[in-house]
């Protein structure tokens, strides 16, 4: 053999003529199928499992999501049959009442600073605070009496109900003798909501010695020592008016109320797209609703977003037009090494370190003029915004540092042969221009800050409650809870295929197409403003 | 003088009569042939370099005010580059660097460091091969230039618009459309569109590198009357590959070969006589 390789090397390749060679085919075939087929296939048929799985995972978060609604409903039947909502239309006036004695002692936490920590002074003002909180006693009284009838009557309800779901899987399973074993209790609702009917009758004269009451209150409240301090009293004044009309009105409420009323789809729904509680695992009454997920979500994204945005297009400004080589190869390697820290470690840096900076900042006294310093939680919106940021721009950075390097060289040529300065031709030609690359960098950092769980599960502070407003900006410093913070936090220790499992399912249905929605304008942004018209 | 290629008698009636105005003395002008104008750019034994590569060497030329003066040579011989030294725009490339010798426009070294770049290329316009408006309005690029100097007096601007484009042949093509994209025009109105931005900030020369070379006939040919009229009040300096258009628009010619000047004169001398023998190779389409 080792002979014969060399005269076959040397030998002259002999050409087939052309009419011969077009009609051979003489690729290898296997089985029929030649290697380019078989690579056409195997990839086809990876795009096709991936595009089913997708599908299918899609199939099954709508199909555990949606029976939410349905138990919903049933939630919040139970809640109005059993009466729950019957006493928390008295509640609502009672908790009212209560913000209002906040309010009172809002001013005297001031007041009390004024007269230099003398309890004396304020003798007075404490003890028309007092009786004001006595005020409202009867209808407290009221509801005390009334939860523990509702919920009684709940229970009774519920064990009906969770035998009659036992009956069904019995019947499922085709053991129909245990199943008709099971006796359902019926709960004749007309005559155990006769305890709320009969019980109208008290609020003529609750209602009487309540108005009474505090209007004596309201006109004898003694003025402020401090005279800055009056125009908050009289804000309290006002605020009280409003609450006595309401307190007016709750007779003719509770009169409005029916066990009978059925809950509709759109009421379980309206309930969770707009409820601003959720409350799982309570004595009293389950509530989810999203809204305050969702602002937590919302604030800690946008603010993270605010303050990404200026040093990522700053840096991608600065990398791409302005520095020299050997800084854009220390700078950008640098700022994409910050995407590679697992997130876990951010959470851990911000509970360590940026919280905590944050609040000592809070403390020092040069900033003591602003209203809602000291900040009294270490984690909230802005310690888990910040982290965010910092994880946010990477993507930024990157995303408009193409936009940047894809405007044509020849702007920013003739823009300088007309003799514009590097800044003006930034400014001007450039940013313009690389716009729309830029708007949907800033979309897709949106993205994944919305989606981002960890940091948010160990900074955010985990409050479920929407931030309070009326301090301005100081809803920044307060702790609140995410979308995907609950879903981590709670999907493991939920029953699966309970209400509370379906309704972390919706949640994460919602950020799915928050999702969806953020990468269409993305592309939208890109596709529409491809070529901006100044 | 009087006499260039394909150009109508009255055209060159006008110029001469022109040049014959500019002159202190017209008993001089029997003595034009010999005596020039001071150049209003002199090049004086440049070396340009690319990283270590040099691309130019020791080149030496003068370039006369409101003439035409016209790039000529093969491909990749250093006709780009020498144009984008006049206006510093090889400034941009990290590795260009001039290694010797001087450019000067007016006498003044324009890469001395007191020379501020900016008002350079205030003064020195520029026109590229690919016609490339900015993605704004017509109006908007016109007054690019101005914008950025300053200048936001509407009346002004408008002014300016008018007058540019008027100048550069296309204000009865695009006075109903000037608030629509500059993107939508076709190739030569893009150009010439490039050519009026350059025109509205008024400067003193103008440098074109290959501004036909994406334009049809009729595009090329509105192109070239247009520098025609412009020559009345700018320098222009031409790089082009069609010999015939370097004949038909220019004054002077210069010849380039592999980074060296080979040869400069009156156009119509290196079209009819060169010099050298390269010279003629190249013009009559011999170079190999
Ligand atoms: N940015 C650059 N970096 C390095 N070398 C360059 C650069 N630009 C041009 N050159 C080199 O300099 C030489 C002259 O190029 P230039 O562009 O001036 O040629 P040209 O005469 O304009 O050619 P053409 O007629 O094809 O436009 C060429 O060898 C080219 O490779
Ligand atoms: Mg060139």
């Amino acid at each position: 053999m080792s002979i014969e390789e060399p005269i076959s090397k040397n030998a002259p390749r002999v050409k087939m003529p052309i009419a011969d060679a077009l009609r051979s085919i003489q690729r290898p075939k296997f089985m029929g199928i030649t290697f380019d087929d078989a690579m056409h296939y195997f990839f086809r048929g990876n795009a096709t499992v991936s595009i089913l799985v997708l599908f299918l995972i899609i199939l099954f978060l709508f199909k555990e999501g949606g029976e939410f609604f349905g138990q919903n409903t049933q939630n919040l039947e139970i809640y109005r049959k059993a009466g729950l909502e019957y006493v928390d239309i008295v509640r609502s006036r009672v908790d009212d009442h209560r913000s209002l004695e906040r309010f009172l002692g809002d001013i005297r936490i001031q007041e009390f600073k004024n007269q230099n920590e003398n309890a004396e002074a304020l003798a007075a003002f404490d003890a028309s605070v007092e009786r004001f909180s006595a005020a409202i006693d009867g209808y407290q009284g009221f509801v005390s009496e009334y939860a523990d009838i509702a919920k009684e009557l709940k229970e009774k309800y519920k064990v009906g109900l969770d035998l009659e779901v036992a009956k069904k899987n019995f019947q499922k399973e085709g053991k129909f003798e245990e199943s008709s074993k099971i006796e359902i209790p019926v709960v004749d609702f007309e005559a155990e909501t006769k305890v709320y009917r009969d019980s109208l009758t008290q609020f003529k004269a609750l209602n009487e010695t309540y108005q009474a009451e505090v209007q004596s209150i309201v006109d004898s409240f003694p003025p402020m020592p401090t005279a800055e301090l009056q125009p908050r009293l009289d804000k309290f004044r006002d605020l009280v008016k409003i609450q006595r009309d309401n307190v007016a009105k709750l007779e003719g409420d509770l009169l409005l109320w029916d066990w009978k009323k059925p809950v509709g789809w759109s009421e379980s729904f309206t309930s969770f797209v707009f409820g601003r509680n959720w409350l799982t695992a309570s004595f009293w009454q389950d509530w989810y609703g999203i809204v305050p997920l969702f602002v937590g979500s919302l604030m800690i994204a946008v603010t993270a977003i605010l303050i990404a945005v200026p040093f990522a297009i700053g840096a991608a400004i600065y990398v791409n037009q302005v520095a020299s080589a050997r800084e854009q190869n220390i700078i950008k390697p640098y700022i994409e090494f910050v995407s590679a820290v697992p997130s876990v470690v951010w959470g851990f840096f911000g509970i360590a370190v940026v919280g905590q900076l944050i609040r000592t900042f809070s403390e020092q006294g040069v900033v003591s003029w602003v209203p809602f310093f000291p900040i009294s939680e270490r984690l909230n919106i802005a310690t888990a915004s910040c982290l965010l940021a910092i994880m946010a721009i990477p993507t930024i950075f990157s995303l408009a540092e193409d936009a940047i390097q894809n405007v044509p060289k020849a702007y920013t040529e003739s823009s300088l042969a007309l003799g514009a300065t590097k800044f003006q031709t930034i400014w001007i030609i450039m940013i313009p221009s690389a716009l729309s690359g830029i708007v949907s960098a800033i979309i897709l950092g949106l993205g994944r800050v919305i989606g981002e769980t960890m940091v948010v599960l160990l900074c955010s502070g985990g409050r479920i409650k929407i931030p309070d407003f009326s301090s301005g900006l100081g809803a920044l410093f307060q702790p609140v809870h995410t979308m995907t913070g609950i879903i981590a936090q709670e999907m493991g220790e939920v029953v699966n295929g309970s209400i509370h499992y379906r309704a972390l399912f919706m949640v994460g249905i919602v950020l799915f197409f928050i999702s969806l929605a953020l990468n269409y304008a993305a592309q939208q942004v890109v596709k529409r403003y491809k070529i901006s018209i100044g | 003088m009087s006499i260039t290629l394909e150009k109508s008698a009255n055209q060159t009636k006008k110029e001469a009569a022109m040049s014959t105005s500019s002159l202190i003395n017209p008993s001089m002008e029997s003595m034009m042939s010999e005596t020039k104008p001071k150049p209003i750019i002199e090049i004086d034994n440049v070396d340009f370099y690319y990283g270590a590569s040099k691309a130019l060497h020791g080149i030496s030329l003068n370039i006369e005010p409101k003439k035409v003066t016209a790039f000529i040579g093969p491909s990749g011989c250093g006709k780009s580059t020498l144009l984008r030294c006049i206006n510093r725009m090889n400034d941009l490339v990290d590795v260009a660097r001039v290694g010797a010798g001087q450019f000067r426009i007016s006498g003044v070294d324009i890469y001395h460091p007191s020379v501020d770049v900016i008002e350079l290329r205030k003064r020195v316009g520029m026109v590229f091969q690919k016609s490339n408006p900015f993605p704004k309005s017509i109006y908007e690029n016109i007054v690019y230039g101005l914008r950025i100097q300053g200048v936001s007096d509407k009346k002004v601007l408008d002014e300016v618009v008018e007058k540019s484009l008027r100048g550069a042949a296309l204000w009865e093509e695009v006075k109903d459309r000037l608030h629509d994209s500059a993107l939508g025009l076709s190739g030569g109105q893009m150009q010439r569109i490039c050519i009026a931005r350059a025109i509205a900030v008024e400067p003193e020369i103008i440098l074109m590198d290959e501004p036909c070379s994406a334009l049809d006939p009729i595009a090329t040919a509105k192109v070239e009357e247009l520098i025609h009229e412009l020559k009345n009040k700018f320098t222009i300096v031409i790089v082009t590959h069609n010999m015939q258009q370097a004949g038909r628009c220019s004054d002077q010619t210069a010849f380039f070969y592999l980074g060296k000047l080979i040869e400069m004169d009156n156009t119509e001398k290196i079209f009819t006589n060169p010099k050298q023998q390269q010279t003629e190779d190249y013009i009559t389409g011999r170079f190999g």
